[in-house]
């Protein structure tokens, strides 16, 4: 296979979008994209697009963003792979390009959370992702979901709530140069621990806000590089790994397979290990996944994330910044735009362009899990082709 | 003439303050199931159940049927002819003293809340009807709407109605018990002070039956308005009782939402273990899945499985407290995932019984038959955690998981 670069990105900001529809949203992203595009796009040259939305709004997806981006001419093809749907929509592309079939592909990813009233998303999206006889019924919401991992956890670990606050205050400190994102505020870890309880072992502030938003790549083969950018940043790795969709079947509760698997794939495909990343961006829905992920992707020993958060190694500055953007917990997560937006944030962290810039990265990480708990996508960019 | 084989009585474990009252996913269906597992488990496993009658006035469903989700909960075969009857305690006595060997009678209450149940079998005292009148007398109303209405004479009631009709019996013995009414009324009607009974309803003539292992042999009344049943009863049954210690109520926060939709294809899939608690085994291998499928777990087998019950007792392997406000259902509750004992099987479920948020990783407890949800109106009966601590069983269920 041949390889394949990122030569453009962009994306709206995340936020509560009342006034924007997913049909305004994903043009925004598109052209901003292309705005960043070195040498220029002509949107003439994309030969097919990848579209990741877990949810439908206002119809059928593949069409809207034909119809938006006045893209009416090439094939689109809708991706839809729970919380791992951004990266899935990365890497579909991206055998896509690497194949020799398409020279220049478009990435989108988009998401409505905030179309329907707050309360009423949690069984909306439970209905859509629970076993309809068994789980839907006892009120599995999805905040539930991931507690029920992050609380064997935390019982079977040296880690505390406080280590859970660690994140979140991390996250939201890494938001605050960032203006695309939706929380840019400092928080303590006593407002942390002090918040009232969502799902036990989460407090408010351990958990992403609901947002809207749309992130958009430009992938191209290596042949055409030179025609958009003198400053590629490669794909270097995809992965995805899937589990047992229900909980009761999942042996081990204390980590997530799917990242294990995804990272393992995206790591052979790179030809690197987790020592090798210089920047990452982990799928911090709720601030006690960061810390399983950060074992789950090879970052910290089992069990040993807390002594990662204690050190700072994973703040900006430290040894391994994860969430320089202020990730999911501070930058928002509309579901299918989310993977794609942690790429733009590596593409700009390794093009030196990032609002909350980390020193000499080379090598970054985007990883998603999600479905509840059942399927993980991870990405590895890079400034060097091998 | 009839025997008492086996009596089976269950209150609920929560209080109002003055009564007990059932929980938010229990109503006369779960508490039959409890109180008939009560009586069958009294009554060991050569017990015969050929019919079922179940007597209530607070039957969730009018129509679409408490008959099945009752014989699945209880254990017994979907062959078994269940009689749904609206009726009280005056109800319940007529229909153990017509019933024949093998039938198993039946009955909840929810206000206050309590359930019972009767195994008619070869053995035990024997039950025989000494008069039964059925007179108006409808101070209190409820008609197909649900909505109650109340006629304020509690002294017609009692003089007019009760009185009157229990002269009319003309027994040569006044009562040794007396169900469907409060205590005061009750001693009025009795030469000892007899036993307090839990409930006033269908159920109540069954905590007075169980009641004999207090007050001895003897008639026993059973009043409602002024219809009233007499029976003797000459010796005292066999009786096993689950009443755990009251707990107030918890505080809950109703949350407004539209209700949450059914499948009934899911449903109808689901029903048998579900309902049944039971795993479906793999032919080729025999691992066990909850909920059974297609392809085994372990060996990847797609040649069938059968239906074989779980255990009903295991460990909290992990477990949440929902606070955040979830539309249509109150808050907060608990989630457990709990490791079933003896078997490589896992469940996800409510947590019953006990306040939200007090059930930790480890705990041990029992799986019961609950309302999981209402949803379109239908409810939705699965199994739920009880802890250990509310029954106290947690020694012999330790016991049980070793042997």
């Amino acid at each position: 296979m041949r390889r394949v670069a990122v030569v453009g990105a962009g994306m709206t900001p995340f936020r509560e979008h009342f006034g924007l529809g997913i049909k305004d949203l994903v043009p925004m992203a598109v052209s901003e994209m292309a705005a960043h595009v070195d040498k220029g796009l002509d949107r003439a040259d994309i030969q097919a697009a990848w579209f990741g939305e877990l949810s439908t709004t206002d119809g059928f997806p593949s069409g809207i963003l034909a119809d938006t981006c006045g893209l009416l001419d090439i094939p689109v093809t809708r991706v839809e792979n729970a919380c791992a749907t951004g990266n899935d929509a990365v890497r579909n592309a991206t055998y896509a390009v690497a194949s020799g079939a398409v020279d220049v592909a478009l990435v989108v990813g988009a998401d409505k959370v905030r179309e329907s009233s707050a309360r009423s998303t949690f069984w909306e999206w439970a209905g859509m992702t629970r076993d309809t006889a068994w789980d839907y019924p006892l009120g599995l919401v999805a905040p539930a979901n991931f507690a029920l991992h992050v609380a064997r956890y935390l019982h079977e670990s040296p880690a505390t709530r406080e280590h859970m606050a660690m994140v979140a205050v991390k996250n939201h400190r890494h938001a605050l140069p960032n203006p695309k994102a939706q929380l840019r505020f400092e928080i303590t870890i006593e407002q942390v621990l002090a918040a009232p309880t969502v799902v036990e072992p989460f407090g408010l502030y351990d958990c992403t806000p609901q947002s809207d938003g749309a992130a958009a790549l430009l992938l191209v083969g290596e042949e055409v590089v030179d025609r958009y950018t003198d400053r590629p940043v490669w794909v270097r790795g995809v992965g995805l790994g899937l589990d047992r969709v229900m909980h009761q079947h999942k042996r081990d509760m204390t980590s997530f397979p799917p990242t294990v698997k995804a990272a393992r794939a995206a790591y052979a495909m790179a030809g690197i290990g987790p020592n090798d990343i210089d920047v990452a961006e982990v799928h911090d829905c709720f601030s006690g996944v960061e810390m399983i992920s950060y074992e789950d992707l090879g970052f910290a020993e089992r069990f040993g994330a807390y002594k990662l958060l204690e050190n700072g190694e994973t703040t900006v500055g430290g040894r391994l910044p994860v969430n320089p953007s202020g990730g999911l917990k501070a930058k928002g997560h509309p579901p299918g735009a989310t993977g794609v937006a942690q790429c733009v944030e590596l593409f700009e962290q390794l093009r030196g362009e990032a609002a909350n810039q980390v020193d000499k990265a080379r090598i970054g990480l985007a990883h998603n899990i999600g479905g509840p708990t059942a399927v993980s996508a991870v990405t590895v960019l890079g400034i060097g082709k091998d | 003439m009839s025997r008492v084989t086996a009596v089976g009585t269950v209150l609920p474990v929560w209080t109002d303050g003055r009564q007990r009252v059932a929980g938010i996913d229990e109503d006369a269906v779960t508490l039959a199931v409890a109180a008939a597992r009560q009586a069958l488990d009294l009554a060991g496993d050569g017990a015969r159940v050929d019919r079922v009658v179940l007597v209530s006035r607070d039957l969730p469903l009018l129509e679409g049927g408490n008959a099945a989700p009752l014989l699945a909960g209880i254990g017994i075969a979907d062959s078994v002819p269940v009689v749904e009857q609206v009726g009280g305690a005056p109800a319940l006595l007529d229909a153990v003293a017509g019933a024949v060997p093998g039938t198993l009678v039946v009955a909840a209450d929810l206000v206050s809340a309590g359930a019972g149940a009767v195994l008619v079998g070869d053995t035990g005292p024997e039950l025989t009807l000494r008069g039964r009148v059925v007179r108006s007398m409808p101070v209190r109303a409820r008609a197909a709407d649900g909505v109650v209405r109340e006629y304020d004479d509690t002294r017609l009631v009692w003089e007019q109605g009760v009185r009157r009709s229990v002269e009319q019996l003309e027994l040569t013995e006044k009562p040794v018990v007396v169900a469907g009414l409060n205590a005061k009324q009750a001693d009025q009607l009795c030469s000892a002070t007899p036993p307090r009974l839990a409930t006033t309803g269908a159920a109540s003539a069954i905590f007075a039956l169980a009641a004999l292992t207090e007050a001895g042999p003897g008639i026993v009344l059973a009043v409602e308005q002024a219809s009233v049943t007499a029976v003797h009863v000459d010796g005292i049954p066999e009786v096993s009782r689950l009443a755990p210690p009251a707990c107030p109520v918890p505080r809950t926060r109703d949350n407004p939402g539209p209700d949450i939709s059914i499948s009934l294809a899911a449903y109808d899939r689901a029903f048998e273990p579900k309902l049944r608690w039971e795993a479906g085994s793999c032919d080729e291998c025999g691992t066990l899945a909850l909920p059974p499928r297609h392809r085994c777990l372990s060996c990847g087998s797609e040649a069938g499985w059968s239906l074989v019950p779980l255990p009903r007792t295991g460990e909290v392997y992990t477990g949440v407290t929902v606070h955040v406000p979830v539309p249509g259902l109150p808050t907060p509750y608990s989630l457990v995932i709990v490791q079933l004992d003896g078997v490589d099987v896992r469940t996800l479920v409510r947590v019953t019984g006990v306040e939200a948020g007090t059930t930790q990783i480890g705990d041990r407890g029992a799986l019961v038959f609950r309302k999981v949800a209402t949803r379109s109106g239908i409810p939705d009966y699965g199994y739920a955690f009880l802890p250990a601590e509310v029954t106290g069983q947690d020694a012999r269920q330790r016991e049980e998981a070793l042997a």
